[in-house]
């Protein structure tokens, strides 16, 4: 059905021509599932938007062969290619938030692609959404027609990005990253619908990850790539079991898999860092200016727990739950809070999620760094800059990073500095905020081996706050769950792990694959 | 009903703020209304008789409340200088200065949404060029040079129209009109500019977004994405920016009413603050106030209307 042989994207970006992929193959037949899995910049997804039709940027200059039943899409009228897109062949996003149009309501966008494609009236259009919203699982599909994507969760987006891929009903579902930006519990659902889909309607489905335990689950063949070109491809189990490739090899032993990378803490004798007692804490909202504005949502509910001097504390739960403004209030960055939060050590720093955003793009690293110092004064420039050039060295990046700028770092490498800047007020807690799920795999496991290493030479205790229970159980000795602001369970590894109570707990666990 | 509620008591609130502070910055300015009636070598009994007939030398909070009580109920006080009703002589100039307004206004529309459609959509030609060129040189001239300009050329040399004359609405409603084309159009052209460039940068990066590319993936055409997807979204911070323009066209319409002489608000005010008419310039500076007011909650209401995600709570 599908046939793409040597396939090479060049970018003719500024004055250098810069080739994201070369001589890419792949073959699908109908109701057959393959996944591509790669790091970013592995030209996984472009090679995905090569084959969609999606990269018409005139700087993009395209060679090679996409046959798709008797049509070379690569040299094909625009106006035949739009026949075939959203009908033939269709695409599921990663991000259902930004990929959905903010403006306009769900039926409009889940019948979109009925309606350029065919002349139905606007009542069979509508009799066909809702019955795709239906498939999907979505339920009360005729109150979801009339809402606007901000209304749905974002399980329920994703739902409604595929019922829009599919209402055409095509022959190839490209699916980009289609679980990335959703949660674990949520991720096995859609995983779920696309086995369903493909069972069903016997639709071909070509998924585009970055995890390579999903594409494990979901496809029967699997390409694997690595700085644009293909590195090994073969049957799924044939490539885990017996990968033939280095890198191949790197790439399925940086999955985190519950094992236990830090050593063991004992909370016995260990001196308290940190109390929190009773925490409340709401967002502030802020209505009109000569009016009273009305309280914020209530977001972290009565949470109380210790933590201790060395510790590495994991707090888990989904995105939603209270978990990162529980951080934000330990560190007293929040106004409208309640309950007590004692400190036995001073300085405590955050690491964020998001090592782009993070840094300021316009000031070098060393200017980044010296900040703190800084504003708090006492230190002369070349104490600062010692203390910069120590700090670097101490998460891995040599003084030469001192004069560069945000934007000529990768992702890792941002978040070292993120973590160096951390470390420059010599606190003795840490506040990491989903430190490493902005990463690759492989970068990811670098930065959490980064983490234990400082948590053992300097005795750093980390909060460490994540949704992903594989990197939690890596990591820490004593977790806490929480869900809907509250905190549903919390004890040491063992007793979350192997003796879950809560419900919760225990679905979390199921859907992250413990114990299989 | 809450947030009618809300909205009316700030609404309320920066109309007395705003008269407050004019009636305070016309206490501490020197100078007085008598003196100016009565001219400087009035004999000081005359001044302080005039002062007491005028209601000048009660104290400063005694006359705000009793300006405002009269204002509340529709009484605007008399002028001082022309001895009539400011009511009636506000009422004469509202429609001038209406009119003025919303006819830059809509000029403002008219040019910059379909030119900034087309730039956009066209980035690369010659003419989507030469429009951002020229839009660059109107966005630099201010208007009441522009007015000079438009003055000069239209009115001396081709003779469009009598540079000076005014006919009133209420002689010939189509002469009228037809003399505030030119003084719309000096105040339309750079914000018109300014408009056009907003409309199409916001364009050009919402074209960048994820869910641009999740319409062209279910086989809609360029136009399409264009009309259908992109300028919904793309026309909301442009209706911000013509929320502000059109408070400062009716804040701002002065300069031009004086450039091309319409006997306006902005005329009046000007003539009024001249010549210490407290009660005139109170008045025009509460209705502007209020007009600006009530310009920004309807731009409120058009966001709501446009973007869903700011409906409800």
């Amino acid at each position: 059905m599908l046939e793409v042989t040597d396939l090479n994207i060049e970018i003719e970006d500024s004055l250098i021509p810069e080739t994201v992929v070369y001589d890419f193959d792949i073959t699908i037949s109908p109701g057959e599932i393959v996944g591509i899995v790669g790091e970013s910049g592995s030209g996984k997804s472009m090679s995905a938007l090569a084959i969609a039709g999606l990269l018409s940027r005139k700087d993009m200059k395209k060679k090679g062969s996409i046959m798709f039943e008797d049509v070379e899409l690569l040299s094909v009228e625009r106006s035949h290619l739009r026949k075939i897109q959203g009908n033939d062949i269709s695409v599921v996003f990663q991000e259902p938030m930004t990929s959905l149009n903010p403006v306009k309501k769900i039926g409009w966008q889940v019948e979109e692609a009925l309606r350029i494609h065919s002349s139905l009236s606007d009542e069979e259009l509508r009799n066909a959404a809702i019955s795709m919203l239906r498939d999907v699982e979505i339920s009360e599909p005729e109150a979801a027609y009339d809402k606007y994507p901000h209304e749905l969760s974002g399980g329920m987006r994703q739902r409604v990005m595929i019922a829009a891929a599919l209402i055409c009903d095509p022959k190839l579902l490209i699916a980009d990253e289609p679980t990335t930006a959703l949660d674990v519990t949520i991720q096995a659902q859609i995983i779920e619908l696309l086995k369903k889909i493909n069972r069903e309607k016997g639709t071909a489905i070509l998924f585009i990850s970055h995890d390579l335990s999903l594409v494990r689950t979901l496809c029967s063949r699997v390409i694997v790539m690595n700085k644009g070109r293909v590195v090994e491809s073969g049957p799924v189990d044939e490539i885990f079991d017996s990968p033939k490739e280095e890198y191949t090899k790197h790439l399925i032993e940086a999955i985190p898999r519950f094992t236990k990378i830090a050593g063991r803490f004992d909370t016995k004798d260990a001196k308290p860092i940190l109390k929190v007692e009773n925490v409340s804490a709401r967002y502030k909202k802020i209505t009109g200016y000569f009016v009273p504005g009305s309280r914020g949502r209530q977001v972290v509910k009565d949470v109380s727990f210790d933590m201790y001097e060395g510790e590495i504390l994991g707090l888990v739960g989904e995105s939603g739950c209270g978990k990162t403004t529980l951080g934000k209030t330990i560190l007293g960055m929040l106004d409208d809070t309640e309950g007590s939060v004692v400190h036995y050590s001073k300085m405590p720093q955050m690491i964020f999620q998001d090592p782009y955003g993070s840094l300021n793009p316009t000031k070098t690293i060393g200017r980044i760094l010296e900040e703190p110092l800084r504003i708090k004064g006492g230190y002369s420039k070349e104490a600062r800059y010692e203390k910069a050039k120590d700090m670097l060295s101490r998460v891995g990046l040599d003084e030469s990073y001192l004069s560069r700028r945000p934007s000529a770092l990768s992702g890792g490498q941002r978040q070292r500095v993120c973590i160096a800047l951390a470390l420059i007020m010599d606190p003795k807690l840490i506040v990491a905020d989903e430190p490493v799920s902005a990463l690759d795999v492989t970068v990811q496991d670098q930065v959490i081996k980064l983490l234990i290493k400082l948590n053992k030479e300097l005795g750093i205790a980390i909060l460490f706050i994540s949704h992903d229970l594989k990197v939690v159980y890596e990591l820490c000795s004593r977790i806490i769950v929480m869900k809907d602001g509250k905190i549903v369970e919390q004890g040491t590894d063992e007793e979350v792990f192997s003796n879950p109570k809560d419900p919760y707990t225990k679905q979390l666990l199921s859907s992250a694959g413990y114990g299989i | 009903m809450k947030t009618i509620l809300k909205k009316a008591a700030s609404f309320i609130m920066t109309v007395l703020l705003v008269t407050l502070f004019v009636f305070i910055a016309f206490d501490l300015i020197p100078g007085d209304a008598a003196t100016n009636r009565l001219g400087i070598n009035a004999t000081p009994e005359a001044l302080e008789r005039l002062r007491e007939e005028m209601g000048l030398t009660k104290p400063f909070f005694v006359r705000y409340f009793s300006w405002l009580a009269s204002f509340f109920f529709g009484d605007m006080g008399i002028s001082y200088s022309y001895g009539v009703s400011v009511r009636s002589m506000l009422a004469s100039k509202l429609p001038i200065t209406v009119t003025l307004t919303v006819m830059s206004f809509i000029m403002i529309v008219i040019l910059s949404i379909p030119i900034g459609l087309y730039t956009s959509k066209y980035e690369d030609r010659a003419a989507s060029k030469a429009v951002d060129i020229l839009g660059q040189i109107t966005m630099s001239i201010p208007p009441f040079f522009l007015g000079i300009l438009i003055t000069y050329v239209f009115g001396m040399i081709f003779k469009v129209f009598t540079p000076g004359g005014f006919v009133s609405y209420d002689i010939n409603f189509g002469k009228f009109l037809g003399y505030l084309v030119f003084p719309s159009i000096a105040i339309a052209l750079p914000k018109a500019a300014m408009s056009t460039k907003l409309l199409k940068s916001s364009i050009l990066s919402e074209r960048k977004l994820d869910y641009v590319r999740t319409a062209y993936s279910r086989g809609n055409s360029t136009m399409d994405v264009l009309y259908k997807h992109v300028l919904k979204n793309a026309i909301i911070p442009v209706i911000t920016f013509l929320g502000m323009t059109l408070a400062d066209i009716v804040a701002g319409s002065l300069v031009i009413e004086q450039v091309f002489s319409i006997p306006g608000y902005g005329r009046l005010l000007i003539s009024s603050i001249a010549n210490r008419d407290y009660p005139v310039v109170q008045a025009i500076i509460a209705i502007i106030a209020m007009i600006v007011i009530i310009i920004n909650t309807l731009v409120d209401t058009t966001y709501k209307v446009l973007d869903p995600r700011l409906r409800g709570s």
